[in-house]
């Protein structure tokens, strides 16, 4: 019997860029092009002063996990627990959903640096995060 | 004179697994009920607001939900509508209907609350758009991430959730159609095995079959009603829709911006509220909501439910019904009618002694939608 798969992003009009992106190993955030606001998830404007003049910037990957979650009861077959889902505030301001990969949950928690680590599933490229060596970030979260 | 609304009749169907009747059964069977309690006529309704649970959703096809059950109850009303805000919808549909009865776009008004989700999951979606790629399924993942950061923030311990929860139990003890009514204590709370850590299947709300309706009507008309009148002394809502963008998401609810303006509006205080009935989807938003609502001070809320300090005879009794942690999952409606019922003085064993003043809250979404309700007696 084959394994089930894992649901996919479904890239529509303001996210296919993101996820094109992913494919080139690349993190890529909104910046407007006013206020110079960056953002995360992409949008037909920019979330806080409303202009549509948006461009998109590299991120560097790096940030901090701003809250976490073990799955210890399998909810999808594609999906196996136990696994980790986090918020991970990037370096340059942006948060999103991801999962911490390459250890053990206990070993996660929060304020914990990570870096993107990108995986190959079914021709998309997604954007997961592993823990870093680096010091707590400056900002020290929102603690 | 300004017309004032009220809450009026009142009724629902049982909680649990109901197989072999569909929402719209369901739904009717409440709405009957609210009528009954009442004292009117099905021909008297002229407002219909709906709040469908969330897997029959608020749409077949290109039917709203109201319209469908409209044409069930063969309604013609001057005032109709059904909303998308989770599990806030009640408390905003009853909100919808005060605001709508006391500008005189109608007069009585019934609000209605259903699901058949325990026998119909029907359209319940696990996927949260891309977030499902990484695994982010269910209300309880997004849930845990506040667990998890209350935790972190103020050393809130897995017992204090586990207290919500137990309290939650001991108040079903006392209600004859609670789903749940077998106590529990700390150690089969800790024995609960985790969903999403730190979040346990005991921290989580029950699904159910079920609907409750309420009717909202003028002050001077509930005179002439056989159910005395409970009054709405504040409502309000608030809501926090940029998630992830906002740094302060997961740690502080719409409802600290929700409470102080129902609660100014009552002229009320936190310690003025004889009961309250939190919207509690999972224990972690029972803690949020006693801090953001000013019941304790932020972070307090572990050690303020220590003791028993919401469970039955506690100095802030908290869904003495047991709420959708035991009661049974109402949407919401169910919380809206325990303070009714409490107001009335007709919740027999679990009766909240002199109560004159509840808060009802709804919240919803991903953490995005909130209303609350301030009703005294
Ligand atoms: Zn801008």
């Amino acid at each position: 019997m084959p394994a089930a798969k894992p649901p996919l992003p479904q890239p529509d009009v303001l996210t296919t860029s993101f996820w094109n992106a992913c494919r080139r190993r690349v993190l890529e955030i909104s910046v407007c092009g006013d206020c110079g606001h960056r953002f995360l998830p992409p949008g037909p404007c920019c979330p806080r002063c409303w202009s549509p003049r948006l461009a998109s910037q590299e991120s560097s990957g790096r940030g901090r996990v701003d809250s976490f979650a073990v799955y210890r009861r399998t909810y999808h077959p594609g999906m196996p627990a136990p696994y980790v889902v986090a918020l991970v505030e990037l370096d340059e301001g942006p948060r999103l959903i991801s999962n911490i990969v390459g250890c053990a949950p206990e070993e996660v928690a929060i304020d914990r640096r990570v870096e993107v680590r990108f995986e190959a599933a079914d021709g998309f490229s997604l954007p997961r995060f592993a823990l870093g060596h680096g010091k707590e970030s400056a900002k020290g979260g929102n603690s | 004179m300004s017309r004032r609304a009220v809450l009026a009749g009142v009724g629902h169907t049982e909680f649990g697994k109901l197989a072999g009747r569909s929402a719209w059964h369901l739904e009717a069977a409440a709405a009957a009920a609210a009528v009954a309690d009442a004292g009117v006529q099905p021909r008297d309704i002229d407002g219909l607001l709906t709040d469908p649970g969330p897997a029959q959703g608020v749409l077949d096809g290109i039917t709203p939900h109201f319209l469908r059950l409209g044409a069930q109850l063969g309604l013609d009303p001057d005032y109709a509508g059904s909303e998308i805000l989770g599990g806030a919808g009640s408390v905003a549909i009853v909100e919808r209907a005060v605001l709508a009865v006391e500008a005189g776009l109608c007069e009585l008004c019934l609000c209605v609350y259903g699901d058949s989700a325990l026998s119909a999951p029907g359209s319940f979606a696990y996927g949260r758009g891309d977030e499902a790629a990484f695994g982010f399924f269910g209300a309880v993942g997004l849930h845990a991430l506040a667990a998890r950061r209350h935790m972190h923030r103020y050393g809130t311990r897995t017992e204090h959730l586990g207290e919500v929860a137990i309290a939650a139990r001991s108040h079903a003890a006392r209600t004859p159609h609670a789903q749940k009514r077998q106590p529990i204590e700390m150690q089969d709370y800790l024995a609960s095995e985790f969903l999403v850590e730190p979040l346990r299947k005991l921290d989580c709300c029950l699904v159910s079959d079920g609907a409750a309706a309420v009717l909202v009507t003028t002050e001077e008309r509930a005179g002439d009603l056989r159910c005395p009148p409970i009054r709405i002394l504040g409502h309000a809502q608030a809501h926090s829709l940029s998630t992830y963008a906002s740094s302060d998401h997961f740690d502080r609810l719409p409802a600290a911006r929700c409470g102080p303006k129902a609660l100014g509006r009552a002229g009320l205080a936190p310690a003025d509220i004889d009961v309250a009935l939190l919207y509690d989807c999972f224990t972690i938003v029972v803690l949020l909501q006693l801090e953001d609502y000013g019941f304790c001070k932020k972070g307090e809320s572990g050690a303020f439910v220590e003791g028993g300090r919401i469970a039955p005879g506690g100095s802030l009794p908290v869904n003495p019904s047991g709420g959708l942690l035991a009661e049974g999952y109402g949407g919401g409606m169910l919380h809206v009618i325990e303070a009714v019922r409490q107001l009335r003085g007709e919740a027999g064993e679990r009766q909240v002694a002199g109560a004159e003043t509840a808060l009802v809250s709804g919240h919803g979404l991903g953490m995005n939608t909130h209303a609350t309700l301030v009703l005294g007696s």
